[in-house]
Order: C-alpha cells, then structure tokens, then sequence
C-alpha cells in the first residue's frame, strides 16, 4: 500500500515535470523566477531548475505516505449493528432452500430429482467394476478389444439362442435383483 | 455499423470452448469418444459429456454407411485413437443401432465430484450396453395391498359378469 501511493506520488510529480518542460520549450512560460534575462533558448534555466526542483521533491518524497493518507477514503461513522444485519441477511446473501431434494425409491437415500441416486450408482459402478476386471483377465492385454457383442452370464445361467455368437463373461454369483435384462 | 462489443457480450452463442483452443478441444473430445467406444459407459464432467454426444451420434451414423465406404473409414480412424476399436464400432456397434435412426446414446447426471472443484458429473453410455441399466425397470408388486384389492375387484365384476350373462 505504500509502494501504491509512493508510485502515485512519483507519477503525479514526473507529469508536472513534463509539463514544465514542454510549456519551456513552447516558450509559453513566463512565471519562472530564477529566468535569466536573456531571451534565447531555454537550455541554461533547466539546468538550474532541475537541481531546484529535486530538492522540492526531495523533502516531499519521505512526508509521501502522510500526504498521500489525506486524499484516502475511509468511513465517516460506525455502522450501526442494525444496518449491519440488513446487509449481511439480505435475501441474495441467504443460502437458498432446494425444493428438488426426493428420497430415492429403490434405496430411500436422498437424490435430487434430476440426478441419479448416489448409492444405487455406486451400487452399480461395483458391479461394473468387477465385470471389466472379468473382461480384463478375458482379452488379457491393452488393446484387445473383440468385434463381438458382450453378455454378462450369473450362476446357474446359460446363453439363449439371442447370445449366439457374443462373448461371455461370467460372474461367479447370484443375479442382484436390480440387474434384470 | 456494428454497435455491439463483440468481444466482450457472448450472448446467444452456443458453441462451448472447453480446453486450451479448438484444437485442444477436438482433442480432448476425441480421447473421450475413444473411451466410450471402448468400455460403452464412461462418467466425466456434465459439459464434455454433452459435447461428446452429438460426436459420438454422428461416429455411428457414419459408421452405418459401412466399411468399404472411404468416408467412414477415414472418420473412424480420426475419431478412434486407438486402432482395434475400429472394427469393434463397424461390426459391434453400427449393427446394434439399425433400427434406431437417432438416440443412440444415454447421458445422465450423477452427484458431484468428491474432490474439492465439485464438478458436476454425468454418466454417458451407448443403448444396449451389457452393463446393468442406469435406470432400474419398476415392476409391479402384486403383493401390495391396492393391487391385491384391485385384483379382488376385478374378480368380482368377473364373476357378477358371468352370472348376468347366464341368468
């Protein structure tokens, strides 16, 4: 924050800087003091001016922060707890209450009504898990994947006229009751 | 005269910008569709998913058109990075969609990501997948006490009907 004023303060006197210059150079000036009384180029008082003005500037460089402080906002009263409590319970500071939320009815865990239910996808992608670690043992390497279809046999299930020329994968269980065909 | 900031307004448009560009993009969308062809149901964030769809729909239409054509080929080979998905997508999946003339894919939304970004999350998967079914099939239960009552009913008009009939 200090380094922000002090780089104000310094651009704010480098453009008055240019600004003498030019208006010296323009020759429109004629307030300057230490002018010489000859009327020709402008070159001799800048030379002494500079020195000048840097000792202006360098008593105002330190004192920077305080004069700088002067023109820096911050607030006039207390606010009041009152007008603190009507900004902070403000309806779009509110958590908004969800009126989508159901219970699931296969599992009766909660869900919301357009996503599907947490624990019978969960249920799901194990199941799922352990038929691709089957098919991974079956094709037995990275990019073997057959060009024939896939059905997934449970115990005690043989392939219908359907599951002719498909690939079987077993399951060494009982079929769940949510995995109908 | 153009009077509207073009840059700084988006509204209306529709195309996404996902990735670093729109080759990235193509990119990116590429691996997931090879994904999907290989494994048939993959769950990734809700906008790649719905971006990979319309890609995925369009991959089987080509591939309806067959093998030999030239077309179809070179797009599969673009699409499917890796090279022994090419023949699972013309003799495995293009068959299965026949009789299907759009709607070849099923994108659902599942609860967000456990990690700290929560993304939101979608399950996206080919119809007729091997895979148990996203959406369980409800069957009737006979056994509760409205369909048994019901059943009871049904019984009796059944019974007053024959006996109208005879009498």
């Amino acid at each position: 924050m200090m380094n922000l004023s002090a780089l104000v303060h310094s651009l704010r006197c480098s453009l008055l800087r240019i600004e003498s210059r030019l208006l010296q150079i323009s020759g429109l000036d004629s307030q300057l003091a230490p002018a010489l009384a000859v009327n020709g180029p402008s070159l001799l008082p800048q030379i002494e001016q500079d020195p000048q003005q840097d000792e202006e500037h360098d008593p105002e460089q330190t004192p920077g922060l305080l004069d700088s402080i002067l023109w820096m906002a911050a607030p006039k009263k207390r606010r009041t707890i009152e007008v603190n409590r009507t900004r902070r319970r403000a309806e779009r500071k509110l958590i908004k209450v969800k009126t989508n939320i159901e219970p699931c009815p296969e599992c009766g865990h909660l869900k919301q009504k357009h996503i599907l239910c947490g624990f019978c996808y969960a249920k799901i992608c194990k199941e799922t898990g352990l038929i691709r670690q089957q098919i991974k043992q079956m094709e037995g390497g990275p990019l073997r994947a057959p060009p024939v279809e896939t059905v997934i046999l449970y115990e005690g299930e043989t392939p219908s006229e359907q599951d002719g020329g498909k690939r079987i994968v077993e399951r060494p269980r009982k079929r769940p009751a949510w995995f109908r065909n | 005269m153009r009077l509207t900031l073009q840059m700084l307004i988006s509204h209306g448009r529709v195309a996404r910008r996902i990735g670093l560009g729109p080759e990235s993009r193509i990119n990116m969308l590429r691996n997931i569709l090879t994904g999907l062809v290989r494994h048939e149901r993959i769950e990734t964030t809700r906008v790649r998913a719905d971006e990979v769809r319309f890609y995925a729909e369009k991959l089987i239409d080509y591939a309806k058109k067959g093998d030999t054509d030239e077309k179809a080929m070179k797009m599969a080979s673009f699409w499917l990075t890796e090279k022994d998905l090419v023949p699972k997508l013309f003799k495995v999946l293009a068959p299965r969609f026949e009789n299907h003339s759009t709607g070849y894919t099923r994108m659902a939304r599942i609860p967000n990501r456990e990690n700290l970004d929560r993304a939101q999350m979608a399950v996206l998967e080919y119809k007729g997948n091997p895979f148990p079914p996203l959406y369980p099939v409800k069957k009737e239960n006979e056994l509760t006490l409205i369909n048994q009552l019901l059943k009871g009913y049904r019984e009796e008009r059944a019974r007053a009907r024959v006996l109208g009939a005879e009498a």
